[in-house]
């Protein structure tokens, strides 16, 4: 007795062979972490106190949601995220028209938006930490004899620091949406474009009625791309201000960071990483809903 | 006789040979074994590093030096100890960790070890202040001292000497001479300490705060928002709003040391260990007007002169045999000899009376005898020797900067810091 495959289920198996390394990658790095994280969640457990190691069920979770600490950094987490995604969308898209020509000077400017991505979201934290300074950063001190920076410096003062540490991110991220959607506008069907042109679509009109709704895949992309990363920001905000002053820009991954890897509490930090999670899965799914729509009635229309 | 000479010669070099190959033997018991020292990337780790080849030609064993910042050494040697994965045989610690490493037993109990070996390592000539500031926590040393800090003030002298004013006898006369100080028309300033959020405004308020009498801890429970405490950090801000540099409230050590080394601020409480940059000009505008003195008390206060610094930790997970050479390393790195070649390499980093009146050494830190003072009548618990202090720190790092900012008032700002503090008692 011997098994002949079918031409359809040898494709299967193929197919399944070849999308095996991609599975195994994420179940091992990116499934299994957040399992393990769902677990910890649950226990009080601090590496410092091993003796302390007990099941407590959803505690850590009303802890996190109770916590005034917490509920603050969700706030200031979530006005960083849209504020800085919103602007990098509108710079990113407003960068990506300006250099849709193909021309010398349009390819020499891409290349130069590239610099701000290189460099390490750290490194750009402590660079603009030291130019911001007032008593020896290069525009801080300036801006302070101008009187445009408050006596502390812009990131010295609470009412400024969120608002710069976006202009920051903003800085350094705007480049990467303007290229994604600069490649999809080039990637654009020209013949549509130019027949609307040819039946007198203004410059508005198109971008509104053709250029827009042919964007939308690279918009989710990016709009995806940026809201998760935005909301687990880390490092540049580490660098610069260290969550200050006061709390003003003590995002959440700096808290849930603090709790794991400085007071070693795993349970509870576990809690807050799974709740940011949550938040990611919460923004993506309402984006994609969002965009769907929208999607419809350009169609629609 | 030419030939009954060489023979007795070459028979007396060959037994000579024998011989001092096996009392070599004797002595390099761990010929061959390589340890591994996760160390905190700090004035003293270049001379660590250095002296290791030292090391190795004496006893034969290798000593890797992994040198980290801090938060990664900690997180890494926390995570060896957790995991009981054994990749660091040896870990500098900072003083405040004692108490937990205490409590989860991550480190070797050097008690018995230090009780046989007090005589050959001259114990005696360390300061006993060393002893509990530098790894000991509810009589266990779990940590050896490998780098003693004193809290000092560093000022200069030559604004003093122009306004007038005696160096500081008390702590009212220094915040008192911080304004007088304070010309910001010539972007001078009386005051300087670190205002970030976090470890570096906890750490520099909580040492202006025992020199004023307060306190955190009381009897096992917070007293964050004490009466005294919360005057002090209301004098504290005070000083931050009118005396320091712009921009003070985000600085840590770097911002805070490149302030003073600048001529930016006349006062500044630091950590010793630094204290040799202030007088090299290639880091310093002050080469000639810094000078150091023990840090100042409230009126009528005992001395309370903070001590800091690190210590040196055996992994308790490794075998016996490779904790005996981790001991023979930590005897050998702090012995008078070695440590002294240590602070000539630039350590600044001092632990026995013998070093601190060493010619040589006062020549190179002109400052000794106030690291002498200070040490002789040093305060280890200046920051409170508990597990939760880590959780404190956090807190108070939180609470003084939204005071220093004026985001809260002191009052506000430590009465919420005890409520989350309490969380944790």
């Amino acid at each position: 007795m011997s098994f002949r495959l079918t031409p359809l289920q040898r494709r299967s198996i193929f197919l399944c062979l070849m999308a095996a390394p991609a599975a195994i990658h994420v179940a091992v790095f990116a499934l299994y972490p957040i399992l393990r994280g769902m677990g910890f969640s649950l226990f009080q457990m601090n590496l410092m106190q091993p003796w302390i190691h007990h099941f407590v069920g959803l505690r850590n979770y009303t802890d996190a949601l109770t916590d005034p600490t917490v509920r603050r950094s969700l706030v200031v987490t979530i006005i960083f995220t849209v504020g800085c995604v919103a602007a990098e969308l509108v710079c990113g898209l407003c960068l990506a028209l300006l250099l849709w020509r193909d021309s010398a000077f349009n390819r020499f400017a891409t290349t130069l938006m590239l610099v701000p991505i290189t460099v390490t979201p750290i490194v750009v934290g402590l660079i603009f930490r030291a130019l911001l300074d007032p008593s020896f950063g290069l525009i801080g001190y300036w801006l302070l004899q101008a009187g445009l920076a408050p006596p502390q410096g812009l990131l010295g003062d609470t009412h400024t620091a969120l608002a710069t540490m976006m202009g920051i991110d903003v800085w350094e991220w705007t480049p990467l949406v303007a290229l994604i959607l600069l490649a999809a506008l080039k990637a654009l069907p020209a013949d549509i474009l130019d027949a609307a042109e040819i039946d007198g679509a203004g410059g508005t009109r198109r971008l509104t009625r053709i250029i827009l709704p042919m964007l939308l895949p690279s918009l989710f992309l990016v709009l995806a791309l940026r809201f998760t990363d935005v909301f687990r920001t880390y490092d540049i905000v580490f660098a610069a201000t260290a969550g200050g002053p006061g709390d003003s820009t003590n995002l959440l991954m700096l808290l849930a960071a603090k709790e794991g890897l400085t007071f070693f509490d795993i349970g509870y930090g576990s809690a807050i990483s799974i709740l940011m999670t949550l938040c990611i899965v919460l923004m993506v799914a309402l984006l994609i809903v969002t965009l769907r729509s929208l999607d419809r009635r350009m169609n629609q229309a | 006789m030419k030939r009954r000479t060489l023979l007795a010669t070459g028979i007396g070099t060959a037994a000579a040979m024998t011989w001092s190959r096996r009392g070599w033997s004797q002595s390099k018991p761990f010929d061959g074994m390589t340890l591994r020292l996760a160390c905190v990337n700090d004035q003293y780790s270049p001379g660590i590093k250095t002296l290791a080849e030292r090391f190795k030609q004496e006893s034969g064993v290798t000593i890797l030096v992994d040198i980290l910042g801090y938060g990664e050494l900690q997180t890494k040697i926390t995570t060896d100890y957790v995991g009981h994965t054994k990749g660091y045989d040896l870990a500098t610690t900072d003083n405040v960790w004692a108490p937990q490493l205490a409590e989860a037993g991550y480190t070797v109990t050097l008690n018995d070890w230090m009780k046989h070996d007090a005589e050959e390592m001259k114990l005696d000539d360390i300061y006993p202040v060393l002893f509990p500031a530098l790894g000991n926590y509810d009589g266990k040393q779990v940590a050896f001292p490998l780098a003693g800090y004193a809290n000092v003030l560093a000022y200069r002298k030559d604004l003093y000497k122009a306004a007038n004013l005696q160096p500081p006898a008390t702590m009212q006369a220094l915040v008192s001479a911080a304004y007088k100080l304070t010309d910001k028309s010539r972007n001078q300033y009386g005051w300087v300490a670190n205002g970030q959020k976090g470890a570096a405004c906890a750490q520099d308020w909580m040492q202006y705060l025992a020199e004023v009498g307060g306190v955190l801890v009381q009897d096992g429970k917070p007293t964050l928002d004490a009466a005294p405490n919360v005057k002090s950090l209301t004098t504290y801000r005070d000083l931050f709003q009118k005396a320091a540099p712009p921009g003070a409230v985000n600085w840590d050590w770097d911002g805070r040391e490149a302030s003073f080394r600048n001529g930016l601020a006349a006062n500044m409480q630091t950590w010793s260990v630094g204290a040799l940059g202030y007088f090299d000009p290639t880091q310093s505008k002050v080469t000639e007007t810094a000078a150091l003195m023990v840090t100042p008390t409230a009126t009528g206060m005992k001395p309370r002169y903070g001590i800091g610094g690190w210590g040196i930790a055996i992994n308790a997970d490794i075998e016996d045999r490779r904790k005996e050479a981790a001991w023979a390393y930590i005897k050998w790195i702090t012995s008078p000899e070695i440590h002294k070649a240590l602070n000539l390499l630039n350590a600044g980093s001092f632990l026995r009376k013998s070093e601190i009146h060493d010619p040589q050494l006062n020549q190179k830190y002109p400052f000794l005898p106030v690291i002498d003072e200070s040490f002789t009548h040093g305060d280890p618990d200046f920051r409170p020797r508990v597990p939760q202090y880590p959780q404190i720190q956090d807190i108070l790092g939180t609470a003084v900067n939204s005071a220093l900012v004026g985001a809260s008032s002191p009052q506000d700002a430590l009465s919420a810091a005890q409520t989350q503090a309490l969380r944790y008692f």
